[in-house]
C-alpha cells in the first residue's frame, strides 16, 4: 500500500474567459512582453491594492499561470494574499477594469480597490 | 457597494502639507484682489471642465440624447463618494457642461461639491475609468479617487 499521499491543490489564479481575451487581446499589441504581472502593495483605506503590469520576463520567486495561452506572473509578495483568486475582466460603458474575486479578503474599501486579508 | 471595514481599516489622514494653509489665505485673497492666478480657477466659478481623453470616451459611448450625469452622495470611506452613470433624464435643473457636442450633467446639490473640478476618463492596464480630479471641494481623499470629504 502507496504511503502516498495525494494534497489538494489549486491554481495560484484562475482567469475568466473575459479576462484570457483581454489579456491576449493587449499582448498581441505588445510582443516584446510575455505576460502581466499581477501583485499587491499597501496603499488604499483598506491596507493594500492590486497592481498590474506587462512584463518582459519571469523573475526567479514569481510564480506563473498559464491558462488558455496567456501568460500571468504572481509576484512572491502577492502569492499567499492572491491564493484561489479569480481574475477577471468587466467592462461597461463607464467603466473597464480587471476584478480580483479574492476568497481571502476580509473587507474592502467601498471603491473595490483596496482591500485587507 | 456596500462597505464593511476590517480590522486594519487606517483612517485616511489629512497630509499636513504648508501648501494648504497657504492656498486657503491665496483663495481669500484672490476674491478681492484683481491680479487673478489664471492658472487656477476661482473657486466661486461653478464650472465642471472635461478633458481631452473624457471627451473622447463620451463620444464613444453617448448615443444621441443621452448625458453623461455626475452625482455626489453620501458613502465611501471618505464620507461622500461620486457615482456616474449615463443616463437619458435631463430635468430643467440639471446643470449641462457640453464640449464637442458630448454633455456631462449634474444636478443643482451635486455642483456644489464638485465645481470647479475637472472630469477626466483615466486609461491604465488594471483599470479605466471616470475619475473626477482636482476638486476645488474636497480635502482629501481615498486613493481610489471616488469617495472624498470636503473642506469646511
Amino acid at each position: 500500500v502507496s504511503k502516498r499521499k495525494i494534497v489538494a491543490t489549486r491554481a495560484a489564479l484562475t482567469l475568466t474567459p473575459s479576462a484570457v481575451n483581454r489579456i491576449r487581446l493587449l499582448l498581441e499589441d505588445r510582443p516584446e512582453y510575455i505576460g502581466l504581472k499581477v501583485g499587491v502593495k499597501t496603499r488604499g483605506c483598506n491596507g493594500l491594492t492590486y497592481t498590474l503590469d506587462y512584463t518582459k520576463e519571469k523573475h526567479k520567486s514569481d510564480e506563473e499561470v498559464l491558462q488558455d495561452g496567456v501568460r500571468v506572473f504572481i509576484e512572491k509578495k502577492a502569492q499567499l494574499t492572491l491564493l484561489g483568486t479569480e481574475m477577471d475582466f468587466v467592462e461597461t460603458k463607464l467603466t473597464s477594469e480587471f476584478i480580483f474575486n479574492n476568497p481571502n479578503i476580509k473587507g474592502t474599501c467601498g471603491c473595490g480597490e483596496s482591500f485587507s486579508v | 457597494r456596500l462597505a464593511t471595514f476590517g480590522g486594519t481599516h487606517q483612517v485616511p489622514r489629512v497630509p499636513q502639507t504648508p501648501r494648504s494653509p497657504q492656498t486657503t489665505a491665496l483663495r481669500r485673497f484672490s476674491s478681492t484682489s484683481a491680479q487673478e492666478n489664471l492658472d487656477v480657477p476661482p473657486p466661486s466659478e461653478d464650472k465642471i471642465h472635461l478633458t481631452e481623453s473624457c471627451v473622447k470616451r463620451l463620444e464613444e459611448i453617448l448615443e444621441r440624447g443621452e448625458y453623461l450625469r455626475i452625482h455626489v452622495e453620501g458613502g465611501g470611506c471618505s464620507g461622500f463618494q461620486y457615482k456616474f452613470s449615463v443616463v437619458d433624464d435631463k430635468t430643467n435643473e440639471d446643470r449641462v457642461f457640453e464640449k464637442r457636442g458630448v454633455s456631462v450633467i449634474v444636478d443643482p446639490d451635486s455642483l456644489e461639491f464638485v465645481k470647479g473640478a475637472t472630469v477626466d476618463y483615466t486609461n491604465e492596464l488594471i483599470r479605466s475609468s471616470f475619475q473626477v480630479l482636482r476638486n476645488p471641494q474636497a480635502d482629501h481623499g481615498c486613493s481610489c479617487g471616488s469617495s472624498f470629504s470636503i473642506k469646511l
